[in-house]
């Protein structure tokens, strides 16, 4: 993504866009200026107009106005959108600096952004306007990035880790509450700065603790927004972003807990119980209300398959009717968006078309991304707004306490999680979990909202305490990853082969748990899943699909993905729309009660129906024609050519098409043996797997092959097709017999590129008379 | 415990099971209580009808079933039991192969090895592409079909 060799003119056009970012908010500002201006004196003029109606009437009779300005009426609408395309190109221009965006994490550079526009906002107008009100980050800007996250979330090793996730959450977040709001109630108390015009001592416990639990959450965006750029494995991601989620139980009940308190002035140990009460409600509450939702959003989308257009709206307005909800209750509606967007997930992906799938991701990334985007710049913004109360006692214990308290936190509770845990979080990942408890707008906006006499300088230490965390833990935690050689994300997607050997170490533990009669992990897992098959899914999922096995159903997913990468990858070939949805595998009768002990009969694999097998031809036919156009002028000594000849760029591109063209269709039929279809004759060669089977008909011998001959040992990977031209055909084929003996290969390296060859053809059965080529002894390679 | 001696009289070679698998005594009794429990005629031994019982709803039941009983045998006794599920302790790190002590159950070599049985069915030391595709739709259904190509050599 960032290429090191980015012409000068696009480092030129990111700051031209910066620039255009600029010329939009100097206009936002003056607009703002002249228009009210011009509103005064246009009002003006009307009021002087109304005040003589009768005498004026016929002096001021004033011409038609063509052109006017009437700003008021669609200023609020205006401001948004300026600021959402502001936000938007500044993101754009970000990452065409590529040099900026690898060191700086994009959220320090937002920040700086919002720092910016406030000063100029400030400069120009002498006041900010307050954008981070708590009702707009409450509840439109903060609902998208939850519900991304959640939607999306990584279901299975958030489950396995749930219970160091809780414990990070609840324990983790109410010991760093405690610990910053008392030792900070203790600074105050102690210090006193004669050159600060505040007062510390008179800040209160309560006020305090108060602090202490909004500081204390570990701030889902922010958290977001770092560890997305840092491509961390998959363990110590989960686990602090879950926990970054499910903190938001703990902080709510706490933040109305210690407000509450500081209504009625005293403490007693009723009401302390009554807050591990509400506690539980809030958590459990949300989640129901989320799971609930959930529910009716999967049973909706059962019957959309007549209105397919609207279908990713149902999912974005149950879930934020699930996070409105929640909100009315006091209920914590971040969980409850979260149990929304994971439990209607495999449902609603299983009912709704592919078309909504992509519209619902894309949606949802977008609008999270610019929430995100606008989140740091209103940070930015809001820090310039509003007057500061610099305490630089309280300011740096306050930082000083956050870092020292997550420090402790983490360890402490490791060092209790380790004992339960079968994989041990060792060192490192210790300190990335405490170095990447970032705080952000969250607490801000907790900030904001408060009652109190202190409200100012407690705003104060926590913008500070975000801006530290963000810039100084954001732009190191990405070296100090490399530094410590943190294990990073494994990129590729699950291949069918790891889901199918997983599946099975999974049933394997099951049934050790069965068998030692131990009520564990897998053995809810597999209850829970039995449950869904047979009831859930056949009433949340509309008509067929309910019955499909999970891994075929994935299958599907898996084959749909790769025919649209080839048709994109594929160049100039015409596909028919109807390629990706032909896979038949309707063939397939599922024979889930086999008798164990019964011979299974030999069933139909599933055959691939004659539309498919005319595409797959037809690709190939396109593909290889123009390979072999230009391929006629070499031959296999001088396949090392100049770079200069021409065309030479468009070969190597068609090649590694091809290549790529062939890695596809294996990955196609990798774990399905398709059997050769009758009259089909490049199918067979041109799969090219050296898996799967090819199985012949018995009559099929003069089956023609496209023989593939490598190329000559210099250049090893690159595959040269060696056709033999029929004239009147467009597809070059070539009896088996004949062209083993008209081979045009010569010299030394005959035999072992025959080896080589056969290496990269399909294997044929038994009764497919190429035998004689194959070579025995060989081990078949991978 | 200083009881857990005396209670672990009822174990055969209670002792010696505590040496060799690594287990405690809490959990080497319960394993005990749990073997007698499934030897529902009490005879000592378990007999794989005793242990399919449980898993009856399971995929590969039958495999893990097979993996207790070495070939040949019909029954397996509580040593046998408890060393099969000796594997599934967490992984010994502390093993060293200096040939002093017998490999533990639990090491990552004997993990794998036994992981390996499970698919390897005819215990003839590879898994054959039969083998392999016999495991690849277990999950979903039971497909026959003609394969041709040869067994991968892999042994342990």
């Amino acid at each position: 993504m960032f290429s090191r060799m980015a012409p000068r003119g696009r480092s030129g056009l990111g700051r031209s866009l910066a620039e255009l970012g600029l010329l939009l908010l100097a206009i936002l500002v003056l607009l703002d200026g002249t228009v009210q201006s011009l509103e005064a004196a246009t009002s003006s003029e009307i009021d002087t107009h109304e005040g003589k109606p009768g005498t004026h009437k016929n002096t001021s009779k004033k011409s038609f106005p063509v052109l006017g300005i009437k700003y008021e009426d669609v200023s609020v609408p205006f401001e948004i959108a300026l600021w959402v395309l502001l936000a938007s190109l500044m993101k754009l221009g970000f990452h065409l600096i590529p040099r900026l965006s690898n060191v700086v994490p994009e959220s320090c550079l937002l920040i700086s952004v919002g720092l910016l526009v406030g000063g100029i906002l400030k400069l120009a107008r002498d006041e900010v306007p307050p954008v981070l009100s708590d009702r707009i980050f409450f509840l439109c800007l903060l609902p998208p990035i939850i519900l991304d996250a959640g939607y999306f979330l990584p279901i299975r090793p958030f489950v396995e880790n749930i219970g160091t996730i809780l414990m990070f959450a609840v324990v983790g977040t109410l010991w760093n509450a405690f610990f910053v709001g008392g030792l900070i109630y203790a600074v105050c108390q102690i210090a006193q700065d004669k050159y600060s015009e505040i007062d510390l001592s008179n800040i209160g416990i309560l006020p305090c603790l108060l602090f202490g639990s909004i500081i204390s959450a570990v701030d889902p965006v922010a958290v977001l927004a770092v560890f997305e750029e840092i491509h961390i494995n998959e363990l110590l991601h989960i686990l602090v972003f879950g926990e970054s989620l499910l903190n938001d139980a703990v902080t709510v009940v706490l933040y109305h807990l210690f407000e509450e308190f500081m209504e009625s002035g005293s403490v007693s140990a009723v009401d302390a119980l009554l807050g591990l009460v509400s506690f539980l409600i809030v958590a459990l509450g949300g989640v129901l209300v989320g799971a609930f939702y959930g529910i009716l959003a999967a049973f909706t989308s059962r019957f959309t398959s007549h209105t397919r257009v609207i279908e990713p709206l149902f999912v974005f307005l149950y879930s934020y009717m699930a996070y409105l909800s929640a909100e009315v209750f006091h209920l914590s509606g971040i969980m409850s968006l979260i149990a929304c967007g994971a439990v209607m997930r495999p449902y609603v992906e299983a009912n709704i078309s592919h078309k909504s799938h992509t519209t619902i991701k894309y949606f949802l990334k977008m609008w999270s991304s610019v929430s995100e985007t606008l989140i740091f710049i209103f940070l930015g913004v809001a820090t310039v707004e509003g007057e500061h109360h610099w305490n630089w006692v309280f300011l740096t214990s306050t930082v000083i306490l956050c870092l020292v308290a997550r420090v402790i936190g983490v360890v402490g509770l490791t060092f209790i999680i380790n004992k339960f845990r079968i994989v041990k979080l060792t060192t490192k990942d210790q300190f990335i979990i405490a170095y990447g408890g970032l705080r952000g707008a969250i607490a801000f906006s907790l900030g904001f909202i408060l009652h109190s006499e202190h409200k100012r300088i407690f705003l104060t230490a926590i913008i500070t305490v975000i801006f530290f965390t963000v810039f100084v833990q954001g732009m190191t935690i990405k070296p100090l990853v490399e530094l410590l050689a943190v294990k990073k994300k494994h990129e590729a997607k699950r291949s069918i082969n790891e889901e199918i050997h997983t599946r099975f170490l999974d049933h394997l533990l099951t049934g050790i748990e069965d068998i030692c009669g131990h009520y564990g992990h897998h053995h809810w897992k597999n209850k829970l899943n039995r449950f869904n098959k047979k009831y859930v899914k056949k009433i949340l999922i509309a008509g067929d699909r309910s019955k499909e096995p999970q891994l075929i159903a994935f299958y599907h997913k898996l084959e749909m993905k790769n025919a649209i990468q080839m048709v994109e990858s594929g160049g100039g070939s015409k596909l028919n729309s109807t390629f990706p949805s032909t896979v038949s595998m309707q063939n397939i009768q599922p024979k889930i009660h086999s008798p164990p002990s019964a011979r299974p009969s030999e069933r139909a694999l599933p055959q691939l129906t004659k539309g498919r097998e005319e595409e797959i031809r037809q690709i190939l036919r396109t593909n290889l024609q123009k390979t072999r156009q230009r391929l006629q002028s070499y031959n296999r000594h001088t396949l090392v050519v100049d770079p200069d000849e021409e065309g030479f760029d468009d070969l190597i591109l068609k090649k590694r098409r091809m290549m790529e063209l062939d890695w596809k269709l294996k990955q196609m039929t990798n774990y399905l043996t398709v059997p050769r279809p009758q009259g089909s004759p490049t199918m067979s060669r041109a799969r090219m797997a050296s898996d799967s089977q090819a199985y012949v008909k018995p009559g099929a011998e003069n089956v023609p092959t496209i023989k593939i001959d490598l190329a000559s040992p210099q250049s090893p990977d690159s595959v040269r097709l060696l056709d033999e031209v029929v004239q009147d055909q467009g597809l070059t084929m070539s009896l088996p017999s004949s062209s083993s003996r008209a081979y045009k290969t010569s010299g030394k390296d005959d035999g072992r590129d025959q080896q080589k060859l056969l290496r990269c053809l399909s294997d044929p059965g038994p009764d497919v008379d190429d035998d004689e080529d194959y070579d025995d002894d060989e081990p078949v390679p991978t | 415990m200083g009881s857990s001696r005396s209670s672990l009289r009822g174990v055969p070679d209670g002792q010696q099971l505590l040496q060799e698998t690594g287990f405690s005594a809490a959990l080497l009794l319960r394993l005990h209580q749990r073997f007698q429990f499934l030897d529902k005629d009490s005879r000592g031994h378990l007999r794989s009808e005793d242990l399919e019982a449980e898993l009856s709803e399971n995929p590969i039941g039958d495999r893990i079933v097979g993996a207790f009983f070495q070939p040949g045998q019909e029954t397996v006794d509580f040593p046998s039991f408890v060393r099969v599920l000796a594997h599934f302790r967490p992984t010994e790190k502390n093993w060293t192969r200096d040939g002093v002590q017998p490999e533990p159950a639990n090491s990552r070599n004997r993990k794998l090895k036994f992981a390996f049985q499970l698919y390897d069915q005819d215990r003839d030391g590879k898994i054959s592409r039969t083998e392999l595709l016999q495991v690849d739709t277990t999950n979903t259904y039971t497909v026959k079909s003609k394969l041709s190509m040869k067994p991968l050599n892999t042994t342990c």
